[in-house]
Order: C-alpha cells, then structure tokens, then sequence
C-alpha cells in the first residue's frame, strides 16, 4: 500500500529529516511511527500525501509513485487518504455534523450520499448525540473523535494521524486508540506518528523508529523501545 | 452542478459579510475610480463633439444660406483657391451636413424630424494660413460680406478655452483614475488575503481531504470579482449624473455660442457604463487572481 525507496528529504538543503529511508507497509497494516521530536516522523507522513516531495528516493502509493505525481493530481490523491491532527484542526463556526460534512462537500459529493454518510460516521464514533453541538461545547477526546470522523467519512484507504493523542489525557488515549484500531480492523491502513510509549507498548503493532532521519527499527509486534 | 454552484454563491457572500469593513472600502475604490475613469471619458467626448466642426486646425466656418446661388458659391470658392490667407478648405454640402445633424441628435428624433436636406445651410471649413486670432476675424468679417453668406462662424477664444480646459481636466481626471484604479486593485489584493488568512483553517481541511485547487480558489476569485463589479455598479449611476448636470451646465454655458453643444450621445453613456463594468470585473479579477496566486500555495 504504501513503499518507500531510499528516501532523502532535507530543508533548505541542511537539516536532513529523512535519511535514505526504505519500507514497505501492507495493506490494511497498523503502524507506528516513534522517535524524538524531529527525528522523521511527520516529514514521514507529509511525503506520503505529498505534502511534501522527497529530494531523492520514490515513494509508492497504492501503486502510484506521489513523488512525481502532477499536481492537479495531488487532491485527487487525497481523497483516498484520511487525515488527523494533534490539534484536530476543526471549524470552530461549524457543528458538528458540519464539520464532518464539510469533508465531502469540498469535493463535491452530492448532499443525498452526505446525507447518509455523516451520521453513520457519528454513530461509529459514538457521537450521534452530539451532532448538533459546536467544536467548544465537546471535551478534547469529542473533538478527537471528529477530527477521526471527518477524515474516515470518506472511507480512505489509509488513515495518516500525527500525535492524534498528544493532546488527550491517558484515559481518553484510550478510546481514541479503540476507534483507530476499529478503523483499521474495518481494511484501512493506519500510520500514526506517536511519543505515547504507553499506546504503543500496550497495541504491540509494528513499529517503525526514527532517529534523525534515519530509519533504525522496523519491528512487526514492536514496543516503543 | 447546481449544488457546487451554490456552494460557491455561499461561501463567496459569507466571506464578504465577514470582512464588511474591508469589502466597504473596495467596493467604494472602485467606484470612485470608475466614476473618474467614465467621466475623463464623457467630458473627452463632450469637447469632441462641441468642437467637432473645429479640429484639425479649421478656425472659422463659412455657413451659405441654403438657397445660395451656384454663382455666389463660384465666387466664394474663387476667393479660397486663390487667396494667400487660405490654407486649405473643406465644403459640407447640404446633404452632408444633414448627416452630421442626424447623428449628432440621433437620440432626439422629433429634432432630425423636423429638418430636410433642403433647409441644411451648406458650408466651408476653412483652415488659415495664419491662425492669429485678430487675423481670423478680420476674414470672417471679409467673407461675412460676400453675397449668398448666411453667417461665418470663428473658433473664439471661448472656444479654444473650452477645448483645453476640457482637455486639461479630462487628463487630470484620468490620471487620478489610474491610480485609484491600481489603488483599488491593492486593495481588493489585501481584502481577498484578509479573507484567506481568516480561513486558514478551512483551507488547510481542504487541501487536505483532497479539495480540488479551483474548488478552494473560485470563492475567493468570485469574491474580488464582485469586489470590482459592485464598485462599478456605483459608478455607473455616477455617470448618468455626470451627464445630465455637468455636461448640461456646459450645455447651457453662454460661452459656447454654437449651434452644436456640449453634449454626448446616450448610447456613449451607455457603452461607457459596460465598459466601467468591464473594467472593474477585471480589476476584482485581476487582484484576487494575484492574492490568490500569492497567498493561497496550493
């Protein structure tokens, strides 16, 4: 599902945030990304959805090589890749059904599929009571579970999420790894760059580990050391 | 279709109430400047057309009476071909003069009505070989007492006054509009960045669940565009004022004592309104195009 080839990624031609790096995730895999704070892991995930291109290197995506895709393919791209943010990045005007609606609209599904679409992706999430409510009325966790809804409503084939408990208590981690292990259990490929040691030795999935931008363990049932 | 269609109606009207200050102060550019713009234009065309029988150096015009006789014009035409004080002449017969008559009032028909050919005085615009002001009047005055003259009108100095005080204030009046037009254009620049930056958020979601570049740029490009077409939709009306008070006050001005006024045709007001409109859906275009380009990396 997603292949890369001796990756190099540097900034401004200096700080090298990838290094070489080569593997191979599978079809409906889990995988963690872990390693400090600028070692990789979110340059990792941006070349995946082309935030950004490699400066050497290929990367594969469901068979397409994204480091040389044209542009105007790029959103096209997108759509089969879910997104989730540390700090959920939700419309804050919007509610909450909204939010998640707001995903398909902007690529121009038509309202009956949204329609039905959006509160089947609540009720997954466990947050049909609360459809109406807006962003600031929900608990940092609530918010997560949208943010999740918002980037699985349109089914993508691989979910990226960067430190999507960072900002979660332990006890609401929890449920948020519950959804994402539902998720990935539904086929999705899931890749999700983390520091919570406690997640990750207790999902024992693979693990990737960076380390200034070199790859350094790849592990099938890994612990985060 | 329909459905993106309104998306964008909405997502355009949303984003200018929100930044109605902003949107306030483009639209108002934008109308000045296309009301300078239009009225450089109609007072360019008012001078035209008050002195459209003085250009190109003719300094007085020698009105026949329409029922001259073939041999009074001999002799008037004998003293134009051979006298020295004579540059060069044109003669408007009573058909062609009738022409001008027509498209000069073809707004005011019940006036074009009411002449013929037949009644059209024919005439001679002459050009002098000494364009002196004293000299030119003492040959109006020579030929004003030839036989089959009706009368002889001079270019006076109320007219020539006229002319560049039309000129003067017509460049002026273009000169502070390219500037307010390139003042507008920023401005509509900095209203579409103001409304980009207020949905950073939001186009960041875009962008990534896949948005298409055109999907998340076209409000914003609408939203300009509206910018200038509102601006000019304020100074269309502008115009219309321009016309019917200014251009009527040199219209009426006893300093033009000719028998054509200052005056334009409605339909000039009319094409010049399209083109305000034009030119202000450009410059909406044309600055959101650019903060677009600039700000919105997608």
């Amino acid at each position: 599902m997603i292949r890369f080839e001796t990756v190099t990624k540097t900034y401004k031609g200096e700080v090298v945030a990838l290094r070489e790096a080569s593997a191979e995730i599978q079809r409906g895999e889990f995988v963690f990304l872990v390693g400090p704070s600028g070692s990789g892991k979110s340059t990792f995930i941006r070349l995946i959805n082309r935030e950004e291109v490699p400066d050497a290197g290929k990367i594969l995506v469901a068979g397409k090589d994204v480091s040389s895709l044209s542009s105007w393919k790029v959103p096209y791209l997108r759509r089969n890749i879910g997104y989730v943010f540390q700090d959920y990045k939700l419309l804050p005007k919007k509610t909450v059904t909204e939010n998640v609606a707001f995903a398909l609209e902007v690529i121009g599904r038509p309202r009956p599929i949204i329609k039905r679409q959006v509160p089947a992706i609540l009720e997954l999430v466990g947050l049909s009571r609360k459809a109406d409510r807006l962003p600031e009325e929900l608990s940092g966790g609530e918010q997560q579970r949208i943010s999740i809804a918002r980037a699985f409503v349109n089914r993508p084939l691989i979910l990226l999420a960067d430190e999507p408990t960072g900002n979660l208590d332990p006890a609401t981690s929890v449920g948020i790894m519950r959804l994402l292990d539902r998720i990935n259990r539904s086929g999705t490929t899931v890749v999700m760059a983390t520091h919570d040691r406690g997640i990750v030795d207790t999902m024992r999935r693979r693990v990737i580990e960076l380390d200034r931008g070199m790859l350094v363990r790849d592990e099938s049932r890994g612990v985060y050391e | 279709m329909i459905f993106r269609f309104w998306y964008f109606i909405r997502e355009t009207f949303v984003s200018l109430w929100r930044n109605l200050s902003l949107t306030l102060a483009a639209i108002l550019t934008v109308a000045i400047s296309l009301a300078l713009v239009g009225s450089s234009l109609l007072i360019r065309e008012g001078a035209d057309q008050a002195t459209a029988q003085f250009q190109e150096g003719v300094e007085f015009i020698v009105f026949m009476n329409a029922d001259a006789l073939e041999n009074q014009n001999e002799a008037i035409r004998k003293v134009l071909d051979t006298s020295p004080a004579i540059k060069e002449y044109v003669y408007v017969d009573k058909f062609a003069a009738y022409e001008e008559f027509r498209e000069l009032f073809v707004d005011k028909p019940e006036l074009v009505e009411s002449v013929t050919p037949e009644i059209m005085p024919p005439s001679y615009r002459i050009v002098p070989s000494d364009p002196d002001a004293d000299n030119v009047t003492e040959l109006a005055r020579q030929f004003s007492e030839q036989p089959g003259v009706k009368e002889v009108a001079t270019a006076t100095e109320a007219i020539r006054q006229i002319e560049d005080f039309s000129t003067r204030v017509s460049q002026a009046l273009l000169l502070a509009a390219i500037v307010l037009v390139a003042v507008s254009a920023v401005l509509i620049l900095n209203t579409v960045f103001t409304a980009i930056s207020a949905r950073k958020t939001e186009i960041e979601v875009m962008k990534l669940v896949g948005a298409t570049n055109w999907f998340i740029r076209i409000p914003f490009m609408l939203e300009g565009t509206i910018h200038g077409l509102m601006g000019a939709g304020l100074a269309v009306p502008a115009l219309f004022v321009v016309d019917s008070k200014v251009l009527a006050y040199f219209q009426e001005s006893e300093a033009v004592p000719l028998f054509r006024g200052f005056a334009v045709p409605d339909g000039f007001v009319w094409n010049t309104s399209i083109w305000i409109l034009v030119i202000g859906a450009a410059i909406g275009m044309i600055g959101s195009a650019f903060a677009v380009t600039r700000y919105l990396d997608v």
